[in-house]
Order: C-alpha cells, then structure tokens, then sequence
C-alpha cells in the first residue's frame, strides 16, 4: 500500500510542476502567473484546513488565523532582520506551527460546535491584537514599505516569473507532503477518529494527541501559504488574519469537495477565477457570486471533485468497492 | 486502487477547470487610453468608491468633450477591491498586465492603498492616490514610491489646520479641558495624536480629562456617549466619520451631549449631514467638501452639476478624484507621454489651476503630495448651506509645522 | 490600561448608574438579535449565519415604512413582521433542503444569502447610509435618576426587549407550543413519531427568530446607521452572546447579552483599548471552564 502509491503522487507531481514551470516558456501572461500565485497561497491555505475538515473531522472557524500568522511572521522576519529569505520562510512557518500547537493544545479537547467557536474566538483575538499592537504590526495599515525580497540563488522575487517559479514548486511541495500525510498511517487514524472515535479510542488511538497533531500540522501549513501570500502582496495585511479570509478557505473546501485530496485547490482555483471574472464585469459581485455559490451548494450537495466522483461511481459497475 | 486512478483524473480535472475558467486574455492595446480606477463599491463604506466614481465620470466626459489624452478618448475600468490589502494588490496587477490600463487611479483608502503603492513600485506604471490620508503614504521616504503621487488631503494637514483653529477657538470660548472620541484604529489614534500635539504646542493650557476609542463600524456608541457625559469636559474632538459620526451624532442628541460640551470634528461633510435629521447647530468642523468653499462660481457650479447628474452630493472623495484628473490632463500635456518616469517628472512640483484650491491652483510638491488645497473649519447649522463662519487655514503655517513634525519623524 | 479611572467610577454612583444603563441598552438589543440565533440554533442545530441579514433588513423596512407612513410604531411592527415572513421564506426554501448536513453546507448557503442581499440593499436602498432620525414622540431632554443619565428613548427599548424576554420565557415554559419547542430541541424525533408536525414547527422557530432580529433592527434604526453590510458586526456580536450562554438557551443569551454590554460598559473606561480583546479573552476562558456554556446543556 505504501510504496507505489507515494511514488505515483510524486510523479503527478513532478508532472504537473514541469507543465506549469514549461508554462512561461511559451507565452508570458503575466494575469496567468498572477493566478498562480494566488492559486498556490490559497491552495496551500484550503488544503490544510481539509486536514482537519475533511481528514479528521474537525470544523475549525479561525483557521485564518495560521494564514494571517504565516504572513506577519515572514514579513516580520525580513523587515526586521537581514535574514535570507527561505531561512526567513521555514522560521515563520516553524512559529506558525507552534502557535497551532499551543491554539491546539487549548482547544481541541472540546466537542466540535464549541471547538469551532473557539477556534473563531481565537481567531478574533488574534486579529484585535493584531490592530492594536500599532507600533509591531501597524495596525490596520499591515507591514508598509514593502517586503524586501531578497536574492536567493540568483532568484529575484520582485521578478513575477521568479515569484511565479517559487510559489509553483513551495505549493506542488507542500501539497504533496501534506498528501503524504493524508495517505501515511497518521492520515489513517485522523480518518478513523473522523469515522468513528468511539472505535478509534477504543482501538488504543489517544485521541486528543492525534486531533492536536493534526491541528498543528494544518496550522504550519496555513502559515506556508501566508507566506507565499505575503510575498505576493508584498506585505503583510490584518485582512489576510481576519474571518472572512476563513471563510474563504471553508468556501473553497466545500466548493472543491471535502472529500477528495484535490478538492480544495480545485476550489481555490474556482473561487479565484470566479471572483477575478465577475468582479471584471459588475460592481454587484456579492450577488452574483451568492447566487453561484447557492446553486451549486444545493444542486450539487457537495463539492466539484466529490460530485464527479459520485457520477463515476454511479456509472462504473457494481461491485467494485469504494 | 479505484481512489489512486480517480486522483490522477482529478489533477487534470483540476486543471483543465483552472485553465477554463481563468480569467487571463489580455486586452489588446486600442486607440482608446484605458484608466484603472479601484476602490471600496461595497459594503458599509461603499459610498467612497461610488462618490470617486461618479465624479471620474463627470471628468471623463469632460476631456474626452475636449479631445481625450494625447489625441485619445480616455475610458476608466472600474474596479471594486473590497477595501482589502490582497484583492487591492491584485486588482491593481490586473488592471495593467490585462486590461491593459495605462494610467491608475487608485482611490483605495487606508491599508489597501499601501498595497496599491508596492504594485505601483514593482511596475513603474503611474498612479494617484486619491482617498488615501495617511501621511506616511507619501511622507515617509521609504514608502514613497517614485511613480506614485498623492492628490487628496493629508491627516498632517488636517491637525495643523484643525490645531490653529481650535486653539482660537478654545482661547476665545475658555475651552481647556478637552475629550477625544476617535475610531480605535491606525488613522484614528495617529491623527488624534497629531491634533492633540499641535494643540497643546499653540495652547499649552489646554488637558485631555478622558478618551473613548470605540470600534470602526461600531453600531452602539452608548457606553462611550455616557463616559463623555460623565467627564464633563467642556469640549469634545473626534475623528468618527460617515455612518459613525452620524450614528454618534444621533445617539448623542439622545443624551442631549451638545448641550453639556461644544464639539470639534474636521468629518462632518454631505451625506453626514443628509443622514443625520436633527444636525444640531455650532458642531466646530472642517470643509471637507462644501459647495461654499472656497467661494467661487466654479466651485458651486460644479457642486450643482454633481448633484443633478447623480442626484445626491458629492463628497470630499469626489473633489479629490476630480483634481487628480486635472492634474493628469496637465501632466500629460506637458510630457507628451504617458510613460510612469516622464509623468512623474512632470508632475513633481506642477501647480494647477482648479476651483478646489484655497488660492484658486493646488501644487504637487517634491514629495508627491498636493498642497494649498481648500482647507477651512467653520461651524454647522441645520439648514444649507450646512456649514457657516468658515474660515480658510493659513498654508505658510501647515507647511512649517508639518516640516517640524516630518523631521521628528526622521522622514527628512 | 485605566485601573484608577475605573476605580473612581465603581465608587461614584451616578458613574454606576449610568454605565450600568448603558450595558443594558447595549445588552438588551443584543438580546434580542442572539435570542433568535439560540433558538434556532436549540431547535434545528442550524447555526444561523445570516442573522445579520435578518437584522439589517428589519432596519432598512422600518426606514422606508416611517417615510412613506411616518409612524415609529407602524416602522417597527413592518420590520419585524417583515423579517418574521422573511425567517419563513429561508427557512423553507434554502435551510429546509439542508437539514443534518455538514454545518458547513448550512454555512455556504447562509453566506451566499448575506451576499446577495448586502448586494440587493445597495441596489434598492443605494450605497450610502441612512439615518431614521428620533421619532418626535422622544425628542425629549433625558431623565436624571441618581445623577445618572437615562433618556427615555432607551428606557422604552429595554422595557420592550425586557417584555420580549419575558414573553419568550414564560412562552417556552408555560405553552404548548413552547414545550413542544423544547422537546423538539432534545429529541426531534420523538416529537415528530407523536404526530407534531415538525415542518410546520421549524418555519415557526424561523419566523419568531427573524422576526426578533428584524424588531431590533427597526428599533434601533432612530440611533444607528444604516448601511449595506451593517449586519456582520451584529453577527459577530450575537454569536459571541449566544456561546457564551450556552447554545439554545434563552435564559443564557439574556445573561451573557447583559455580561457583555457590562463589559463593553465598563470595560471602555477601564480598557478603552483593549475592550474587544477583553470580551474575547472572556469568551474563551468561559468556553474553557464551561465549554457548553453558562446555561447550555452538556453535548
């Protein structure tokens, strides 16, 4: 069961990282290379979140609050210091997971309503925190003056191709590990706890230990994602920390499909491109995503990904165990 | 096994749906000068980004009347960021790399205008803040960006506006001990801050007994109108605005406030006063935009052409925004180009002519911001014109105070 | 931080009174809009997220029926009967096709409802605020009760919302329609294999529910601003309320709706800074020792 498997994600991977790096060879779009790197923050950011939605079974509100955490960190770390950037990037995802860690450890003992409010009541914490300690964050203002980008290996990140280079291999990477993790033994016992916890207890699963692990992880790979989109905006803003921006990655999740691995970042690619269209073509956007948005919630009942799913189960022969 | 083959299905689903569904052709570059606009067109404070538009509308009816930009109509593509940092950065990308925009406008308020500046930085393209009034915007070397300019007013200028006049005013009615009521937020406590110590440096006798820093948007302000009441201070300051002010406003009649302090607010404008049904008469304010000032026939004709084309008043933001597309039209007259460089260059230190002027022309100094700009306080009554007894700022003194006040900050 | 200033108010009386009228009015209105967000949520298990839509259009209602009518009383009744109606309407046609799913489907569909109506109260209404403006009747100079300040105006609210809360108490209590409510809470099933006809039952939660936000929304619109989006602030608020309380307990919302205008109170003289963390901080230390809340039942 390990092995091959693993080996086939890689390669999805690795082919699909050579499609988007051939990319630009071709034809420079800079809108494209722009949706990219957006897609691979919110990607990053929705997938982890379906670690604990999804995988464990864990509605978390203020998964926001990681995202928001990744960014200031990074943007913290490279304003402040002289740092280079990839150190500057695994140390604030390094202190996003351990702010997931200690949010964890606090929270996820509840049942899962009050979880859920915790992790919003979190969440608003850290956000109020964020607008009144001015003279750290900048308030409501966000890190100013731009994050230095500093030259790694004769990359450039203020060059958009280069941004675009890094932020496709930082989420192909980080998507498969967290693939990985999914598919690993540990995914397995989230996935029974999801299923059952009364039988995963009962099998010997600690669950408070397993449920805690899960929640860190998410929470350090919300921060990778916070970081790609801190780089993007060239900033760190407390919008990226605040619940609407939660609310976002539960969209895409559910839009995408909670149960399949690809879901949220099909979700991700969804909301985005839905938002950049109809933004071009009417101020009244709210309405018009709200109507999509209801539609395909109650036509569908469930995400993109998990639908076709369900019409391929339904039209492959019977028998076939799923 | 079923699950590994439809994972593979997947990621081309996946991307085939993203190569659908992206938004990405780039626009083709037409005769016609494409001018991005982005600003806040929902939500509570919408009215920022409708009051910014409608009055880039009136402007590019105006030039195209007279020929367009360089020989070319000119036409805005009107974009809404939601007022937030990433969205603003994004859409200000959008605006240039696909839509093929060669100017910007960018009428962001607050943080989202921050990120504008750093895509701004990256592109070269050129760009006015219109809404934008935080001074470090432009102040600040290190956030100033070389193709970014700032036409609207600045908080800095405002305090040292607000100071004089309050200090007058202080001294003339015995006005020493003072309380503040702003949003708790960046412009909220920096601005208050800035007032406060202009205040004190040109009345050095006058002490703040209490200050209430309500939430933005908050929709109860009781719990803070009482702990005013209660302070009994002889006069109020307060940066509250739009809905808030005129929430505030309403809520505090209920507890006949204005009858127990005189109260100083350079925010109340228009749709303030359209709101509120029982404005009550001798709030010290700003001009933020009034038809009577300066008082001018240009100024009220083009307050009354506003109001019958879009049938409301226009706002502060709207005088602001019509400037900036003076100050283009100037610009790109005399650069003959549209290139960022060239137009920075020949916008650093124009001065235009413009009714909004306190002298009938407003500047664009070294530092990329405008400067002699109508700027008044006077006080409210009930009925038109709203705001009397103005009386215009002396710019000699802003500009040496905010010099002082730049080299504290270490900005020169 | 302000321990002296705080100090020296908890000491004065005048100071005591009016701060503690003050976390009513703020309290009581909050009641009303998380009463509704408990009770569906006791009922349904439905966590409602546009309750802030209820509210904010309850608000706008009341607006145009006091132009058109020029009667307070008439605008209020229009808002909440209009919102009750409305309650009816979601419940029927959006909530009702996504009983038992994922709370997040419930999320999805409530969240494209705040969109679109955000949306359409800017078409119908325009993007800029409104204010309703003191009905005449209470444009009166405040009454001064132990040196402390109490207009009218908000005297007669609390008085409204106290009956309100009454009402709902002893409807819960003492009516057949109310104990059917709270066995429908414990056990949906059970009350359905009786013969009660829980459709009918859950439009009625909807509309008591809308109705009480669309009622704080019209009364508050004289002192408050109206604009698009108004509702999410509201939302926020009436959450906290309703966990704090304890999920689906009217008793609890009432409470905690009290325990925060207390804090906001006298938390803006004590921590004029920090009054929102501060109500955070107490939210999450209350979910920690009392994880159901203060009147909620064990899950």
């Amino acid at each position: 069961m390990s092995g091959r498997p693993a080996l086939r994600d890689a390669l999805i991977a690795l082919a699909a990282l050579v499609v988007i790096l051939a990319i630009p060879f071709f034809h420079r779009s800079p809108a494209f290379e722009d949706f990219v790197i957006r897609v691979s923050a919110m990607a990053l950011f929705a997938t982890s979140l379906n670690l604990l939605v999804g995988t464990t079974g864990m509605v978390s509100f203020g998964h926001g609050m990681f995202y928001g955490f990744g960014a200031y960190a990074f943007g913290l770390l490279m304003q402040m210091t002289d740092l280079s950037l990839p150190v500057a990037a695994v140390l604030a995802v390094a202190m996003t997971t351990i702010a997931a860690l200690i949010v964890g450890a606090i929270c996820v003992r509840l049942g899962s309503d009050y979880f859920a409010f915790v992790t919003l009541a979190f969440q608003m914490l850290f956000y109020s925190i964020i607008i009144s300690w001015q003279s750290l964050t900048g308030g409501d203002q966000g890190l100013r003056g731009g994050i230095p980008r500093r030259e790694i290996f004769g990359f450039e990140l203020a060059s958009q191709l280069h941004l675009y280079q890094f932020c496709a291999v930082v989420a192909v990477l980080g998507l498969l590990a967290l693939r990985h993790v999914t598919e690993s033994r540990f995914g397995r016992t989230l996935r029974m706890i999801r299923d059952n916890e009364h039988r995963a207890a009962f099998l010997g699963v600690v669950l408070w230990r397993a449920r805690l692990g899960a929640f860190t992880l998410a929470g350090g790979f919300a921060g990778l994602g916070g970081v790609l989109a801190a780089l993007f905006v060239s900033g760190a803003y407390p919008e990226l920390a605040d619940w609407p921006n939660s609310g976002q990655a539960i969209f895409a999740v559910m839009l995408g499909g909670i149960g399949s691995f690809l879901g949220p970042t099909l979700g991700a690619m969804i909301l985005l491109a839905l938002n950049d269209a109809v933004t071009r073509v009417t101020e009244y956007h709210g309405l018009v995503l709200g109507l999509v948005i209801l539609i395909s919630a109650l036509g569908l009942r469930r995400g993109v990904l998990d639908y076709l799913r369900l019409i391929r189960s339904r039209r492959a022969p019977s028998g076939e165990s799923r | 096994m079923v699950s590994r083959k439809i994972g593979r299905r997947g990621v081309l689903a996946t991307g085939a749906a993203g190569l659908v569904a992206a938004p990405w052709v780039a626009g083709a570059q037409a005769k016609t000068l494409r001018i991005g606009m982005q600003s806040i067109i929902s939500g509570p404070i919408a009215l920022l980004g409708t009051s910014s538009r409608n009055a880039l509308m009136m402007e590019q009816d105006r030039i195209n009347a007279a020929g367009g930009f360089l020989g070319r109509p000119i036409e805005f593509v009107f974009r809404d960021s939601k007022g937030q940092p990433q969205e603003a950065a994004r859409v200000a990308r959008e605006l240039v790399n696909s839509t093929g925009c060669e100017l910007l406008v960018d009428a962001e308020a607050s943080s989202a205008s921050f990120a504008v500046q750093e895509v701004v930085r990256d592109l070269g393209v050129a760009c006015l803040h219109t809404n934008s009034e935080t001074s470090s915007l432009t102040a600040d070397p290190k956030i100033r960006a070389p193709t970014a300019f700032r036409v609207a007013r600045q908080g800095v200028h405002d305090a040292v506006a607000g100071s004089l006049y309050l200090a007058d005013f202080a001294t003339a009615k015995k006005l020493n001990k003072w309380a503040t009521c702003s949003p708790d937020y960046a412009y909220g406590r920096d601005t208050t801050a800035q007032y406060l110590q202009f205040l004190k440096q040109f009345k050095p006798d006058v002490e703040v007994i209490t200050e209430a820093w309500p939430k933005l948007g908050q929709p109860d302000f009781t719990e803070v109108i009482t702990k005013l009441i209660q302070a009994k201070p002889q006069a109020l300051f307060s940066l509250l605005y739009a809905g808030d002010l005129s929430a505030f406003v309403n809520q505090a009649s209920v507890y006949a406030l204005f009858s127990q302090m005189t109260m100083a607010t350079p925010n109340v404008d228009y749709p303030v006063m359209a709101a509120i049904k029982q404005l009550p008469a001798g709030i010290q304010s700003a001009t933020r935009y009034v038809e009577t000032f300066p008082d001018v026939p240009e100024n009220k004709a083009w307050g009354q052409a506003y109001l019958k084309r879009w049938n409301e008043r226009p706002t502060n933001w709207s005088w602001q925004n019509t400037v900036a597309m003076q100050f283009y039209e100037e610009a790109i007259k005399k650069a003959n180009s549209l290139d960022g460089k060239a137009l920075a260059a020949a916008l650093t230190g124009m001065k235009i002519k413009t009714p909004f002027g306190a002298d009938g022309t407003i500047t664009m100094r070294e530092d990329h911001t405008t400067v002699g700009y109508a700027l008044g306080w006077g006080q409210t009554t009930p009925k038109e014109p709203f705001i009397i007894d103005i009386k215009p700022a002396d710019w000699g003194k802003i500009v040496e105070m905010e010099t002082e006040w730049k080299k504290q900050q270490k900005y020169i | 931080m302000d321990f002296e200033a705080l100090a020296a108010c908890l000491t004065t009386a005048a100071c005591v009174v009016t701060q503690t009228t003050s976390g009513l009015i703020v309290g009581m209105l909050l009641f009303l809009v998380a009463a509704g967000v408990t009770l569906i949520f006791g009922v349904l298990k439905v966590v409602n997220f546009a309750h802030g839509t209820f509210y904010m259009l309850g608000g706008y209602v009341a607006y145009s029926t006091l132009n058109v009518t020029g009667s307070y009383t008439v605008a209020v009744l229009a808002g909440a009967l209009a919102m009750a109606a409305f309650g009816v309407v979601f419940e029927r046609a959006l909530i009702s096709r996504v009983y038992g799913s994922n709370v997040l489907m419930q999320l999805l569909i409530c969240y494209a409802v705040v969109l679109i109506f955000d949306d359409l109260v800017k078409i119908v209404w325009g993007p800029e605020f409104h204010a309703m403006g003191m009905p005449p009747a209470f444009q009166v100079p405040p009454l001064f009760i132990a040196g402390g300040v109490v207009p009218p105006f908000y005297a007669v609210l609390i008085a409204i919302a106290a009956l309100i809360a009454i009402v709902l108490g002893l409807g819960l209590s003492r009516t057949r329609l109310g104990k059917t409510v709270r066995a429908a809470a414990i056990n949906p099933q059970m009350v359905s294999a009786l013969g009660v006809n829980t459709t009918l039952l859950f439009a009625i939660v909807f509309a008591i529910g809308g109705g009480l936000a669309g009622l704080a929304g019209a009364l508050a619109a004289p002192v408050r601003s109206l604009s698009p989006g108004m509702g999410f602030s509201i939302l926020i608020e009436s959450f906290i309320v309703t966990v704090i309380g304890g999920m689906g307990s009217i008793a609890g919302a009432l409470v905690s709706a009290l325990l925060i205008g207390m804090v906001r109170g006298f938390g803006t003289i004590g921590f004029p800074k920090f009054t929102d963390g501060l109500i955070y901080i107490v939210m999450i230390a209350i979910l920690l020792t009392r994880p159901q809340g203060l009147f909620g039942r064990r899950q």
